[in-house]
């Protein structure tokens, strides 16, 4: 399977990535900002992602509320996210309406200011604060990811924070923080633009440039704050938290920095997680949940990250009324062995048939592989490398794995987190 | 402010060329033993979903053994055709096959995706699991702890904790759709492996069953397979089961579940729905889109883009062989719960009272007809659609024909539908946050008495 790419770059440093498909007429539109939590300064944490919001509250030329109703009368979808190292905006449209995709997203990159009131803002901030509660505060463990990037990266790194920011500061932010936010990170030489489906190219070309081409580029984004790099790599020493919530059921997360995204050893990384919880053969599942039941749901996976350190990430359930200690020595022992010796090669081909599937998988949409494209584009100016990807994969052999388990998952390179259920448990509770 | 050249951007372009589109030829052959093959061709990757779907789902397990269909679909890996669960796993890991398995009301299903080089392997497995099925004793036991587990972790989830209040108090007292589809803790605490062993038997049987294939395939290349490998297996599950379903309110009803300290209040307004094969199918879901059934609809620009209570609001039909759901959800900050509640009846009024706008109309008919074809992208999603013609018993030509179907709904069936459908006058409010705060301001909306229960005396 080789997936089509033609990419180029416009006058104003837009970077353009187009694939064709024509087996369903539909089109992915699919735009990469390279700013995201990690951007932020201290006291306006949660900005990005509130600005991301703020970017459907219309432009010059679009009305208030009809950014997302433009797009769903003429039968299409439309989302966007945000995330530690960027934030991505993305639609799929009936291909006949490419060219309404292209207009909306170049209005709110070009005409954006202009359509900005202190109304939309206290409504979105509102939003943004219900989205926190629903998700982070009132959700069974909802806060892990803040805590545990809290405990993972030193508090001058940019990932010290979430994504989703405080109530503080959510709160503390002003009509003018999103105007700098703007002016500072949204411009054409700061972004991708990827289409992927039924399109055709020199159509798509004339239409970009028409719709894209006259805005010019921005002022040049300034260094990310704190201190990004992370130097030693690893921790040095072992970082633990247990907190009493609002859970039933105790739940460990453990957690180590390692190289990030891009690099080779991430790639070992990443077959590391297949191989401890990719699937029901993988030895976590095997182990501690088959056959010792000392845990009743494993998962393992890395946070796909490129600014100074990923983090591999563990999670076990414990089984409601039992302590997490026991099941956190038996997922530390499953390491252990993987450190002194390397995975046969049977289990070797089976975590890449796995990895491999799943990727082919998911490429079969094509908001999904827009995606791929534009974030390989963002973060490696390589958007080919979803076709070449693979191969880094199937070059991680046994002993590289063996010896990144015993150079990264080690006692002085780890987290543990902890939850355990706050009040006596409740009438309902089994066991 | 940045400037513009020449191109206008004042308003929105108009559409390119229309491009056609048609759902994928649906062909069947029917085998020997009973079993269908239904197939729907994708060559557009070397990718293929085969999902064996058996006509038995939760309503086909007795009452007191809620939870046995589920459990029996989720122990079929667990030991197969002279396999343990450790090599069935495996297998299933060195073909990269993505395996699933599952239950719904109305169906089991059994399948997996695969890329086309590994079709058969799977197929050989796929066959092991739903005929040769062991059930050892000590997985029983495993995967049952594992399930009761879960419902206690979900009832500490303030949203888990609606939807199964929802469920149960939107149907009459002992209506099976009024718990979990994975079976109550009381019922799912009592099972054991010969309850597997003798579901299994009487239901997992090939005359009525269906082999939905999707993708890199022919129905030529399947039927051979299926006929090697589904050989000798032969007989019929018995009828599903059809309770009947009455509303058991006869006024709106507010069931408030404490949860103290909570920040937000999840908020369910829930009743009755409609069956899947309902003569007003189209009217309902243009219907339910206006209301909340997309981003644009009125109780989301409403609740989320005018008041700012909430992140979303959505309303759905869950619909069944049998009458399925209603529900409207949201997460609603606690100060603007009662009057998110109000509003949410009042939403669910006014579309029985006024017919929608021709441009609320045209809006969610086209979104329906043009974000269709987005869950046929996948093998599994294409598949999906194979099943719901195979459970639902759909024309072979319905796809084909959906998206003219629903641009043919009009304002006067909206309403109709609206009439027909919606219940805000004997609904079911369930609402879980701190009753404190909440209390006074429900009270004080006279929509109907307030109950403040404990969950644990409901939920069995």
């Amino acid at each position: 399977m080789q997936i089509p790419i033609e990419r180029y770059t416009l006058e104003n440093g837009l970077r353009v990535v187009l694939s064709q498909d024509h087996s369903l007429p539909i089109v992915s539109l699919n735009l990469w900002y390279n700013v995201g939590s990690r951007n932020e300064v201290p006291g306006r944490t949660g900005l990005a992602h509130l600005f991301e919001h703020m970017m459907f509250q219309g432009s010059q030329n679009v009305p208030d509320t009809q950014h997302i109703a433009l797009v769903e009368r003429v039968g299409g979808s439309i989302n966007a996210s945000t995330w530690l190292d960027r934030t991505n905006y993305y639609a799929t449209l009936p291909a006949s309406h490419l060219e309404l995709g292209l207009w909306l997203e170049s209005d709110r990159l070009g005409f954006y200011l202009p359509a900005l009131t202190q109304e939309k803002f206290d409504n979105q901030r509102e939003v943004v604060k219900n989205e926190r509660r629903q998700r982070v505060d009132n959700a069974p463990y909802g806060d892990w990811d803040e805590r545990m990037q809290r405990l993972l990266y030193p508090p001058d790194h940019p990932y010290h924070h979430s994504v989703i920011g405080s109530m503080d500061d959510l709160d503390a932010a002003t009509l003018g923080d999103v105007r700098d936010f703007f002016r500072t990170f949204y411009a054409p030489d700061n972004a991708v633009l990827t289409l992927c489906g039924d399109f055709e190219r020199d159509e798509a070309r004339r239409l970009i440039d028409r719709y894209f081409g006259p805005i010019p580029r921005g002022p040049g984004v300034p260094p990310l704050p704190g201190r990004p790099a992370l130097d030693p790599l690893h921790l040095g020493r072992e970082v633990r938290e247990t907190v009493a919530s609002a859970v039933a059921v105790p739940r460990i997360y453990v957690a180590y920095r390692g190289p990030p995204y891009g690099s080779q050893e991430y790639y070992v990384a990443d077959v590391v997680t297949e191989l401890l919880a990719g699937g029901k053969s993988a030895r976590l599942y095997r182990a501690l949940v088959r056959e010792r039941r000392v845990a009743r749901a494993v998962a393992a996976f890395v946070l796909p990250v490129v600014t100074g350190a990923a983090a591999l990430i563990l999670r076990a359930n414990v089984p409601p009324g039992h302590a997490p200690a026991p099941v956190e020595e038996a997922l530390l022992e499953e390491l252990g062995r993987l450190a002194e010796q390397p995975p046969a090669a049977e289990e070797m081909e089976r975590a890449l048939v796995s990895v491999e599937a799943r990727r082919v998988l998911e490429l079969q949409k094509v908001n999904e592989r827009a995606d791929q494209l534009s974030m390989l584009t963002t973060y490696f100016d390589d958007p080919d490398l979803i076709n070449t990807e693979m191969d880094r994969y199937r070059a991680v052999t046994g002993d590289d794995v063996r010896a990144f388990v015993a150079r990264h998952l080690s006692a002085d390179n780890r987290v543990v987190l902890t939850y355990v259920p706050a009040a006596p448990a409740p009438a309902a509770e089994a066991e | 402010m940045r400037e513009q050249r020449v191109l206008d951007r004042s308003r929105p372009p108009a559409p390119g060329p229309l491009r056609p589109f048609h759902f994928p030829d649906v062909r069947r052959r029917r085998l020997e033993n009973g079993l269908e093959v239904i197939v729907a061709e994708n060559h557009a990757f070397p990718v293929a979903t085969l999902d064996l779907v058996l006509p038995s789902g939760g309503l086909a397990e007795p009452e007191e053994r809620g939870g046995l269909a589920s459990l029996t679909a989720g122990l079929l890996e667990s030991g197969a055709g002279g396999r343990d669960a450790t090599q069935i796993a495996e297998a299933v890991d060195e073909l990269g096959l993505a395996l699933e398995t599952g239950i719904s009301w109305d169906s089991s299903l059994v399948g997996f995706t695969a890329l086309t080089s590994r079709l058969e392997a799977g197929m050989r497995i796929l066959a092991d699991l739903v005929i040769r099925p062991t059930f050892p004793r000590h997985e029983v036991e495993r995967i049952r702890d594992e399930r009761l587990a879960s419902v206690v972790q979900r009832r500490a989830d303030p949203a888990s904790l609606a939807d199964e209040l929802n469920a149960h108090f939107s149907f009459p007292p002992g209506h099976p759709f009024g718990r979990r589809l994975g079976g109550p803790e009381s019922t799912l605490a009592t099972l054991t492996r010969e309850d597997a062993a003798e579901f299994h038997a009487a239901h997992y049987l090939p005359a009525g069953a269906w082999l939905c294939a999707a993708g890199d395939v022919t129905l030529d290349g399947v039927s051979a397979l299926a006929e090697r490998y589904f050989a000798g297996w032969a007989g019929a599950p018995p009828p599903p089961r059809a309770p009947e379903t009455e509303v058991p309110f006869d006024r709106t009803t507010v069931i408030l579940a404490d949860r103290p300290g909570s920040v937000q209040s999840e908020v369910r307004v829930g009743h009755v729905g409609i069956p899947r094969t309902a003569d007003d199918y189209f009217a309902v879901t243009v219907m339910n889109a206006v209301l909340g059934g997309i981003f644009s609809s009125r109780l989301n620009l409403n609740l989320r883009e005018r008041l700012g209570y909430t992140y979303g609001a959505s309303s759905a039909f869950g619909m069944r062989r049998l009458p399925g759901t209603f529900t409207i959800s949201s997460a609603i900050q606690s100060e603007g719960t009662a009057h998110a509640v109000s509003e949410m009846l009042r939403e669910m009024r006014q579309m029985q009272e006024e017919p929608v706008s021709d441009a609320e109309l045209a809006d969610a008919r086209s979104y329906l007809a043009g974000t269709f074809p987005l869950a046929l992208q996948t093998t599994d999603g294409l598949a999906g659609k194979l099943s719901s013609m195979a459970v639902y018993g759909l024309p072979d030509d319905y796809y084909d024909t959906y998206r003219d179907r629903l641009m043919a709904v009009t304002a006067a069936q909206v309403q109709d539908a609206a009439r027909r459908r919606l219940m805000p006058h004997r609904a079911a409010v369930v609402v879980v946050g701190d009753a404190n705060a909440l209390r006074g301001g429900l009270d004080a909306l006279e929509i109907g008495p307030v109950q403040v229960i404990d969950p644990s005396d409901v939920l069995t």
